[in-house]
């Protein structure tokens, strides 16, 4: 851009002045603006543009929608009502999946409770003899 | 500066701004780039776990859940590296999951906030529970995430929430005056059932449309200006890409909860009046009794503060706080004074909740 440097060492932007009044232009219209889209008028010409255009494309949708639908039939294809039921079907099975999984946590978390509780006395509860365990060892090496 | 040493040939000034004008309008920054693990799915929404940048014996041992608005990308919160959310809390110690509702697809045009608030949120936080082994959990909600964490915190809230952070919610729509939406929702122009008959689901793309005519000028033309305007400045055009790529990726909204949006909050204040609903129980903000911090941003043109403050005198929260911060509705969390005003704010307040 033409800019050149002044004697303080910063540079002259000749464009300075025409981005301030633009800027103060912007504002302006923004102030404008905002206040078009708050009032009722606007509120009430976009209703009824969205509404002009759902009542004038509904005719050509449906029309869209059921030659799809023939056509997918005759190509023994799934329409979008049946992925549509898959899909919901599927998010059942997750529902499902994600119950269990539930249940998977808890019974893990009982376990590492259990786990982590205080272990009965010698004299208490019957332990296993070492010969049992020995053996039960060996069993283990002979099937590796 | 290099520009006092240099001299840059005009034309090829020109060609670099036209090459970099080009690049951010036809590319995609690089956004969400924290790294996170995806812990579990449901449908659409999927529940991560950002992985922790600190030792566990000097994190918080309270996890927190980030919940977004369902109709925008969550990555709002993790935008880009440096100026992220997400990268700032996990520098301070936080263990951090976040919610991805991700996009309604046709089979979901009847999912409401019956079934976002009592099936999605209390299993993804039964999934958090179990990773974190922590029964207790902090809940941060933006815009209509703020609604459907509040639902849940009326709902269910004692099962663990012991933190619930509001940013910019809209909760209270009795002030119809100042609210545009709810002047251009109005029955007498916008009628719900035929759009929601037209299209299923609200599409992304007039959502985006609603959300930019608030300030039309300011979002069609003055956003393209100030590019402009720094297109020489890395760091802006970096910032400004790193948004557009945001603002541009839209979601549609299930048609389910755009009605309850539109019916029974934006035209019948049903959530305030205690009159909301769901799945046969009745939502009561006073059963609320988690530690509250709302935030508002001063200068929010989607959600006003008379939406955000009037929870304060409705919760039976004995901790509770109004915090409010200059910006907007995004800006006070991706805007460049995030870093400095509004997430140590956050950071203190639950820090000192999280132990």
């Amino acid at each position: 851009m033409a800019e050149d440097p002044t004697h303080d060492g910063k540079r002259v932007d000749p464009m300075e002045p025409w981005r301030g009044m633009r800027d103060i232009y912007m504002a302006a219209w923004g102030k404008t603006m905002v206040d078009m889209v708050n009032s009722e008028a606007y509120a009430q010409a976009t209703g009824a543009m969205l509404d002009t255009y759902m009542t004038v494309s509904a005719p050509f949708r449906e029309a869209v929608e059921k030659a799809m639908l023939k056509t997918l039939e005759q190509l023994a294809m799934p329409s979008k009502a049946d992925v549509v039921s898959i899909a919901e079907r599927m998010t059942n099975i997750e529902m499902r999946l994600d119950d269990l999984d539930a249940k998977l946590d808890n019974i893990q978390r009982l376990i590492v409770h259990a786990g982590a509780a205080p272990r009965p006395q010698a004299g208490n509860a019957p332990q296993p003899s070492k010969e049992k365990t020995t053996k039960a060892k060996q069993a283990k090496k002979g099937k590796r | 500066m290099a520009e006092d040493t240099v001299i840059t040939d005009p034309v090829t000034a020109a060609e670099d701004r036209l090459k970099t004008l080009t690049k951010v309008m036809t590319t995609k920054a690089p956004i969400a780039q924290t790294p996170k693990e995806l812990v579990w799915t449901l449908n659409k929404s999927k529940l991560y776990r950002y992985i922790p940048v600190l030792p566990k014996e000097k994190r918080h041992p309270i996890p927190v859940l980030l919940v977004f608005a369902l109709m925008n990308r969550p990555y709002i919160l993790d935008l880009r590296r440096g100026h992220s959310f997400v990268e700032y809390m996990l520098n301070k110690g936080y263990d951090l999951y976040l919610l991805d509702w991700g996009a309604p697809g046709p089979e979901d045009k009847n999912l409401r906030f019956d079934d976002y608030t009592l099936d999605y949120m209390p299993r993804a936080i039964r999934k958090l529970k179990a990773i974190s082994g922590v029964e207790e959990f902090s809940l941060l909600g933006w815009c209509i995430g703020a609604i459907l964490t509040t639902i849940y915190a009326a709902l269910r809230g004692d099962e663990g929430l012991r933190n619930l952070i509001l940013l910019t919610a809209p909760l209270d729509f009795s002030n119809k005056q100042d609210l545009t939406f709810a002047r251009w929702t109005d029955e007498r122009y916008f009628d719900v059932d035929k759009v929601l008959a037209t299209f299923g689901n609200m599409p992304g793309e007039m959502i985006d449309y609603g959300a930019k005519a608030l300030k039309p000028v300011e979002n069609y033309i003055g956003n393209y200006v100030k590019l402009w305007d720094n297109i020489d400045d890395p760091r802006m055009v970096e910032a400004w890409h790193a948004m557009n790529t945001w603002v541009t990726d839209n979601v549609p909204l299930a048609g389910g909860v755009f009605r309850q949006l539109i019916v029974d909050l934006y035209r019948d204040d049903k959530l305030m009046r205690g009159e909301l609903v769901i799945r046969g129980e009745r939502v009561e903000i006073s059963r609320i009794h988690a530690n509250l911090l709302t935030v508002i941003a001063e200068g929010d043109h989607i959600t006003p503060s008379c939406q955000s403050e009037p929870i304060m005198s409705k919760v039976s929260s004995a901790d509770k706080e109004l915090f409010r911060v200059k910006g907007g509705h995004i800006g006070i969390m991706a805007g460049s004074g995030a870093s400095k005003y509004t997430w140590p704010h956050i950071d203190g307040w639950l820090a000192s909740r999280s132990r």
